[in-house]
Order: structure tokens, then sequence, then C-alpha cells
């Protein structure tokens, strides 16, 4: 059991411009963060720098391009990223999940089960 | 998840600990269809999973909700829902430059 946020947007332009902006660190450094190293293949890193001194690294480990990318965080978290086309342009999945709470909640569930 | 979480109809030994500022797995378990060696190893296990706090009063043991692990993640759940949405709006303005929307 896994806490995770979920963003569902859709934006008005391709698949391939949104995939451009998703992995190419210029415009990385437009949206997502101050300062991006980037190599979006699986297998690639990324460091992740804020103006508040926040740095995040991640390795890459799926690149579907215009489709799917996925980061593993250095902290055990998790980003995955969908695009699909629609037609008022893509539709963009955003899940962001922590295991950094799973135990408390998994016991709460079972504590639930286990005397409904 | 959380859905389930708030189903209000369903009752919890959180909860229940909860209803009543503390409580102990003999209290708990005249009130619920389980045994009291059920109530108190669960309260045990909800006490190491720092959801409940234990103190010794008496022969028994007192629990109280600690709310911070679930405070904490729905803290994490909330911070990170808003950076997301800033960032997917930085994202469409950064979208729209481009098309020179």
């Amino acid at each position: 059991m896994e806490l995770h946020v979920e963003r569902d947007v859709v934006f008005p332009a391709g698949p391939d411009e949104v995939w451009e902006a998703l992995t190419e660190p210029g415009r990385l450094e437009e949206w997502f963060a101050t300062e991006v190293e980037l190599d979006a293949v699986p297998g690639g890193e990324g460091v992740f720098r804020w103006g508040d001194g926040e740095e995040r690294r991640a390795i890459v480990r799926e690149a579907d391009e215009a489709e799917r990318l996925v980061l593993d965080w250095e902290d055990g978290g998790e980003t995955a990223i969908e695009l699909e086309p629609v037609e008022e342009g893509t539709r963009v999945r955003v899940v962001e999940s922590t295991p950094e709470f799973a135990t408390a909640l998994a016991l709460r569930a079972l504590a639930w089960t286990a005397v409904a | 998840m959380f859905a389930a979480l708030g189903d209000a109809g369903r009752r919890s030994l959180v909860e229940a600990v909860a209803a009543r500022g503390s409580a102990t797995a003999t209290e708990l378990a005249a009130e619920l269809p389980v045994t009291r060696q059920a109530v108190a190893k669960q309260l045990g296990a909800l006490a190491d999973a720092g959801l409940l706090h234990a103190r010794r009063a008496g022969r028994e043991t007192r629990y109280e909700v600690t709310p911070e692990p679930l405070g904490d993640a729905v803290a994490w759940m909330v911070s990170v829902g808003a950076a997301w949405d800033e960032r997917l709006a930085a994202l469409e303005r950064s979208l729209a430059r481009r098309r020179g929307v």
C-alpha cells in the first residue's frame, strides 16, 4: 500500500510537444525546477534543483516517447506521467507516490477489516 | 484508500479509542464482537505503528490516539498535490508560449 497523489489535466498541445516539455532540461526549467539535468532514457539520471536550495535526484525507470515517463526518486518515491492524445490535445496524468507512510496506513486498514 | 478510511459506517479500534479519548482493551471488547485478547493484540500493533499511544494504568494498558502519522500522510498529500497544481499550471503556460498563444 502506497500513498499517492494524482492529477489529470488536458493541455491544448500534441503529445510530442508535451513530451518535449517533460524531458528537455531547458523546458523543465520553465515549469518543474530552477535547474535541471536529465537524461530521459531508461537508466538515465536526473538532478533537479530549486531556488530554495532543495535538490532531488532520480533515475529514469521508463521513457516511452510521447507516452509514458517514470522517475524513481532517491528517497524511494516515484513519479509516473502518462500522455494520451485526445480531441482537445493531450491528456496528462501524473501520479506521485511515496512509500513513507505505507506501514501506518496498512496497519490502519488492517485494523479496519479485522474489526468490521 | 482514503475513501475507505473515511467510511463512517464502519467501526475501527482507532475510531473507538478516539471517540472515548482513551480506552483499554477490556472497555473496547465489551462493545465489539471480538475477544479482549484480539482487541489487545490489535491495540498493541496500532501502538507499534505509532497510531496509538500506550500507557500503563494499574493492571491494564490505556490507549490514546496519536493523530501524527495520518496527519503527516494528509500533509504530504496536500503539499505534493499543491506542488503539482502549480507545476501543471506553469507547464500549461510554457506550452502556450511555444504555440504563441
